[in-house]
C-alpha cells in the first residue's frame, strides 16, 4: 500500500513550462469557441458527443417502434429503418464513446491529473476539435443528401454497400467516408497530443507508475486508436477507389442484374480482415478508459487503495496487446478453416484472464472498504456488474462452434450493446456524477441521479437480456420485420414490444439526467474544491473550477500514488499524492489544500 | 451441439451468481474482523490466482476441447469407403435463392426459394453470392456460412430427421434482407429422388392458359425461366412456382389468388424488389397470368 509512495522521486518533468507561457485568450471568442484550454475543448468535445448521442438515441427509439409496433408508424419504411440501423451504430460507437472517452475525459483529465498546465500541443488540440465538428456535421448532412444516409450497416461490407440495393449509395455512402476520414484526421492529431502529455509533460514525481488508472486507461485507448483508426482509413479510401475509380481491391467479378460489373479479382473479405483490425480494438478503445475510470471511482468512493495497481496496469496493457490479434472471430462464419477459427477463439478467450482479473480487484478493492454509496459508486458498480454479464455472453461467441449458430443474430445484438454500450455509457454517467463538481463547482442532485441510475440501469436490462433470448431462438439481426411464412414465433413479437416500450422509458428518465446537468449549474450546492475527498491532482487546484493553466503559480510535486485512503497511522482518511511526507505526520494540515 | 452450450449457460450463471455474492459480501464485511494486512493479502492473492488466473484458464482449456472436436465434424471432409456426400449448390441473390441439383440423374435441377435434402446422410452445400455477401443457414440443422461472390464456400449439414425447416439469409444484404426466406423440406431418399425425378420434365401446359402465356413471353420470359417455355436467368425460376409455399422469398403465404395479388403489389410487399411494376397490365391479365402460374407444378 504505502509503499509505493513514501520515498519521493525528484527529477524534473521534462514538458514542465510555466504559467506565464501560456497565450491567455482575452476575448469570448478566444476563452469559449477557438480555445486552446484542454478543458475547454474538453467540454466542446462533450457537448458535441452528447448531441450527437442524442440523435442517435433517437434513432434508436425510431428503430424500436417499428419492431415493437410493425407497420404502425408509416414514418419508417424499410430502407430508412436500416439507414437508422447504420447511422446508430456508427455514431454510437466512433461519435459518441470514443469521441467522449479520448476526446472529452481525455481532455479535461490527462493534464490535470498529470500535474500539466495543459495539454503539449494546444493549438493541435484546439485543431482536433474542429476536425471532429466538421466530420460530425459530414455525418450529419448525409440525411438529407438525395436517397438519404447509407443504410449498409455501421459495418459497411462490400459490396453490399457500394452495390445498388442498399439504401444511400448515391451520396450517403461517399458522406460517411468523408465524415470517417475527417474523423481520422482530427482524432490523430489529438491522440498524438494526449499520448505526448501523458509522457513527457508530467509534473515532478508523477512516475508512470503513479498515475491514477483513469490515464492509463485513457493513455492506452489513445495508443490502440492511433494504431487501429488507420486500418479503417485505408479500408474505406480502398473501397472509395473500387466505387469511383474502378478499382478492384474488394469487388470480386459479380452479376448485378444479369449486368456483369467493371470489376475483377478484389476479394471481399480482405475488407473484413481490415474492418475487424480496427473494429476489435475499438472495443477495447472504449472498454479500457470505462476500466480505469472505474478503478478510481471505486477506490475514491470506497475509501480503499485500489487493490493490485501493479497487476491492474499490466491487466490494461496486455488487453490492449491481446485486442489487436483476436480480430477474425467476428469472421467464424465467413467460410475460415475451423481451425484457423480455433487459433482466434484461443486468443479471445485469453482475454478473460486479464479482465477476471481485474474484476476480482475490483472486488478486493471493495471488501473492507469504508463504502459510500454515492451516485458515481452505483454507476461504476453497474458498469462492472453488466460489464460481468458481457463478458460471459462472449464466452459464447468467442468459441467458434457456439458462435456459429448465434452470429448475426440478436444474442449477438445483446452481447455488445451489453459489453460495449451500457457499460461504458454507465461509466460516462459515473464519471458525469463524479467530476461534475470540478467542472462547474456545485454538486449534482442526489436524488435525481439516484433514480437516473436506477430506471437506466433496470431499463438498459429490460431491454437487452431479452435480446440474448431471442438470438437463441433464431432472430437474426438488421430485420425490420418477418415474412408471412417466417419460422419465427409470435412470442417474439410480444418481447419486441415489450423491449421497445422499456427502451422508450429508458430515454425518456434522460431527459431527468439532463434537467439535472442544467439546474445544477445554477442552483446545485457549492461543491467546494474536494467534495469526494480524493487524493488526484485535479481535486487540489486551487481554484474551482480550475482556470487556464491548472495549477496557479506552481506546478504540484507529486510524492505518492494516487491510492492513498485509509492509510495506517495516518491522521488524514487520505492522502492527496501532492502530501509531503512530513505533512503526513502535522496535526494542522488539512488535506486537500496544497502544500 | 446442444449439450456443449447449455453446459456454458449453466457455467456462466454459476460465475455470474458467484461474482454477484462475492460483491455483496465484499459490501457487508465492513471491517469488523481485524486480520492482520499481512494475513488480508494471503486471502487476496488466493482469489486472484484462484479467480483470475486459474478459473478463466480451465474455462478456456475445457471449452477448446469440446469446441474443437465439435468444429471438425463441420468440415467437408472425405467420407469412409467411398461414400459420396449429396451436392448441393446455392446461390444467393438480392432477394431470393437460387437452388441446383447438378448431380440429380437425368440432369440438372433448378429451383429456387425452396430446398429439398435427403435425411439421415450428410449433404454438401457449395454456396455463393451473386451479387453482395448472404449466409445461408438453416438455423434447426446447426450450420451458418457467408455466400461470397467471387468464392464457394463449402458446409456440410445433415438432417436426423424429416421434416419442414424455416431458413434465411443471416448476413445483412440490403434494403430486402428482411425478406430472404428459405423453405427447407428433409425427405428419405426415395422421396428425394421422385421429387427430383418429377422435376426433370418441363411442367405440362394445357391450352387454357394459352392468352397467360403469350403475356409472360411478352412481358416476363427475358428474367423468369419456365421449363418449356423461357429461359430467363435474372429472376427466379418459376418451372414448379405452384407448388411452392410462399411468394417474395417468404414474403407472402402462397393460396390461391396470392400470385395476382403478389403481381399487383409486390413493391408495396417488398419494396426495392428488382421485378418492375406491373402498372402498365390491367387486372384482368394479370389474374390470368397469375392464375396459369398457379398451375405450374410437377
Amino acid at each position: 500500500m504505502a509503499e509505493h509512495g513514501q520515498h519521493s522521486v525528484q527529477h524534473a518533468a521534462a514538458g514542465e513550462f510555466d504559467n506565464m507561457e501560456l497565450v491567455h485568450p482575452k476575448t469570448f471568442l478566444g476563452k469559449y469557441v477557438w480555445s486552446q484550454d484542454a478543458k475547454v475543448i474538453a467540454i466542446q468535445y462533450g457537448v458535441t458527443a452528447i448531441a450527437i448521442g442524442l440523435v442517435a438515441l433517437v434513432l434508436s427509439i425510431l428503430m424500436r417502434l417499428q419492431l415493437g409496433f410493425p407497420n404502425t408508424f408509416s414514418l419508417i419504411d424499410p430502407a430508412s429503418y436500416l439507414q437508422y440501423v447504420t447511422m446508430h451504430g456508427m455514431i454510437m460507437v466512433v461519435y459518441l464513446l470514443t469521441a467522449l472517452f479520448l476526446g472529452a475525459f481525455g481532455n479535461y483529465l490527462i493534464p490535470l491529473m498529470c500535474g500539466a498546465r495543459d495539454m503539449a500541443f494546444p493549438y493541435l488540440n484546439m485543431l482536433s476539435y474542429w476536425f471532429y465538428l466538421a466530420a460530425v456535421l459530414i455525418l450529419m448532412a448525409s440525411f438529407f443528401v438525395p436517397g438519404g444516409a447509407t443504410g449498409a450497416g455501421w459495418t459497411l461490407y462490400p459490396p453490399q454497400a457500394i452495390s445498388p440495393g442498399t439504401p444511400g449509395i448515391d451520396g450517403g455512402i461517399l458522406l460517411m467516408f468523408a465524415s470517417l476520414s475527417v474523423f481520422i484526421a482530427g482524432f490523430t492529431m489529438g491522440g498524438l497530443n494526449y499520448v505526448v502529455t501523458v509522457l513527457q509533460a508530467r509534473t515532478r514525481g508523477m512516475t508512470l507508475m503513479r498515475l491514477p488508472l483513469t490515464i492509463w486507461g485513457i493513455f492506452m485507448a489513445t495508443v490502440m486508436a492511433l494504431l487501429a483508426f488507420p486500418a479503417l482509413l485505408v479500408a474505406i479510401l480502398m473501397m472509395l477507389c473500387d466505387m469511383l475509380l474502378g478499382t478492384s481491391f474488394f469487388m470480386p467479378e459479380m452479376l448485378n442484374l444479369g449486368e456483369p460489373s467493371a470489376h475483377e479479382g478484389g476479394s471481399p473479405l480482405l475488407y473484413q480482415h481490415l474492418f475487424w483490425f480496427f473494429g476489435h480494438p475499438e472495443v477495447y478503445i472504449v472498454a479500457l478508459p470505462a476500466f480505469g475510470i472505474v478503478s478510481d471511482i471505486l477506490a475514491t468512493h470506497a475509501r480503499k487503495n485500489i487493490f493490485g495497481y501493479r497487476m491492474m496496469v499490466w491487466a490494461i496493457i496486455i488487453i490492449a496487446v491481446l485486442s489487436f490479434v483476436v480480430w477474425a472471430h467476428h469472421m467464424f462464419i465467413s467460410g475460415m478453416n475451423p481451425y484457423f477459427g480455433f487459433l482466434f477463439a484461443t486468443t479471445t478467450l485469453i482475454i478473460a484472464v486479464p479482465t477476471a482479473i481485474k474484476v476480482y480487484n475490483w472486488v478486493l478493492t471493495l471488501w473492507r472498504g469504508n463504502i459510500r454509496m454515492t451516485v458515481p459508486m452505483l454507476f461504476a458498480i453497474g458498469f462492472i456488474f453488466t460489464f460481468v454479464n458481457g463478458g460471459l455472453s462472449g464466452l459464447f461467441l468467442g468459441n467458434v462452434t457456439v458462435d456459429v449458430p448465434l452470429a448475426d443474430t440478436y444474442f449477438v445484438v445483446g452481447h455488445f450493446h451489453m459489453v460495449m454500450a451500457v457499460a461504458p455509457v454507465l461509466v460516462v454517467f459515473g464519471a458525469i456524477y463524479h467530476w461534475y463538481p470540478k467542472i462547474t463547482g456545485r454538486m449534482l442532485d442526489d436524488t435525481l441521479g439516484k433514480i437516473h441510475f436506477w430506471v437506466t440501469f433496470l431499463g438498459t436490462y429490460a431491454i437487452f437480456y431479452p435480446m440474448h433470448f431471442m438470438g437463441f431462438a433464431g432472430v437474426p439481426r438488421r430485420y425490420y420485420g418477418y415474412g408471412e411464412t417466417s419460422y419465427i414465433p409470435d412470442s417474439m413479437q410480444a418481447l419486441n414490444a415489450f423491449m421497445s416500450v422499456a427502451a422508450i422509458i429508458v430515454a425518456l428518465v434522460q431527459l431527468v439526467f439532463f434537467y439535472n446537468l442544467v439546474r445544477s449549474y445554477f442552483h446545485g450546492r457549492e461543491a467546494g474544491p474536494n467534495p469526494w475527498q480524493a487524493t488526484t491532482l485535479e481535486w487540489q487546484t486551487e481554484h474551482t473550477p480550475p482556470r487556464h493553466g491548472n495549477f496557479g503559480a506552481e506546478l504540484p510535486v507529486v510524492y505518492r500514488w494516487a491510492y492513498d485512503y485509509g492509510v495506517p497511522g495516518a491522521k488524514h482518511d487520505f492522502l492527496p499524492q501532492n502530501m509531503p511526507p512530513e505533512a503526513v505526520e502535522a496535526d494542522d494540515t488539512v488535506p486537500g489544500r496544497r502544500s | 451441439m446442444a449439450w456443449l452450450w447449455w453446459g456454458m449457460l449453466a457455467f456462466s450463471t454459476v460465475v455470474l451468481v458467484v461474482i454477484t455474492a462475492l460483491w455483496l459480501y465484499a459490501f457487508r464485511g465492513g471491517r469488523r474482523v481485524d486480520r492482520s494486512s499481512r494475513d488480508e493479502q494471503r486471502i487476496a492473492r488466493r482469489w486472484i490466482i484462484g479467480g483470475g488466473l486459474l478459473l478463466p484458464g480451465l474455462s478456456i482449456v475445457v471449452l477448446l476441447a469440446f469446441g474443437v472436436p465439435a468444429g471438425q465434424r463441420m468440415l467437408p471432409l472425405p467420407l469412409p469407403d467411398g461414400q459420396q456426400a449429396e451436392r448441393i449448390e446455392v446461390i444467393g441473390h438480392q432477394w431470393w435463392w437460387e437452388v441446383r441439383y447438378p448431380e440429380a440423374e437425368g440432369g440438372e435441377v433448378v429451383t429456387s426459394n425452396q430446398l429439398v435434402m435427403p435425411v439421415g446422410e450428410p449433404v454438401d452445400f457449395h454456396v455463393t453470392g451473386e451479387d453482395v455477401i448472404h449466409a445461408f443457414w438453416i438455423p434447426r440443422l446447426g450450420g451458418k456460412i457467408d455466400m461470397i461472390p467471387g468464392r464457394t464456400n463449402v458446409i456440410r449439414l445433415e438432417a436426423d430427421f424429416a421434416g419442414v425447416f424455416g431458413a434465411q439469409c443471416a448476413e445483412f444484404c440490403g434494403a430486402q434482407h428482411t425478406n430472404m426466406q428459405l423453405h427447407v423440406e428433409a425427405m428419405p431418399r426415395d422421396d428425394f429422388e421422385a421429387w427430383l425425378a418429377e422435376r426433370q420434365a418441363p411442367p405440362e401446359q394445357s391450352d387454357d392458359h394459352a392468352a397467360a402465356r403469350e403475356t409472360f413471353v411478352e412481358h416476363c420470359a427475358s428474367c423468369h425461366r419456365v421449363a418449356g417455355v423461357s429461359d430467363g436467368q435474372l429472376g427466379p425460376d418459376l418451372s414448379d412456382i405452384g407448388d411452392r409455399v410462399s411468394l417474395g422469398a417468404g414474403r407472402l403465404a402462397m393460396e390461391e389468388g396470392a400470385i395476382s395479388y403478389w403481381l399487383r403489389h409486390h413493391q408495396q410487399l417488398k419494396p426495392g424488389n428488382r421485378m418492375p411494376s406491373h402498372d402498365h397490365l390491367d387486372a384482368e391479365t394479370l389474374d390470368a397470368l397469375g392464375a396459369w402460374l398457379e398451375t405450374l407444378s410437377p
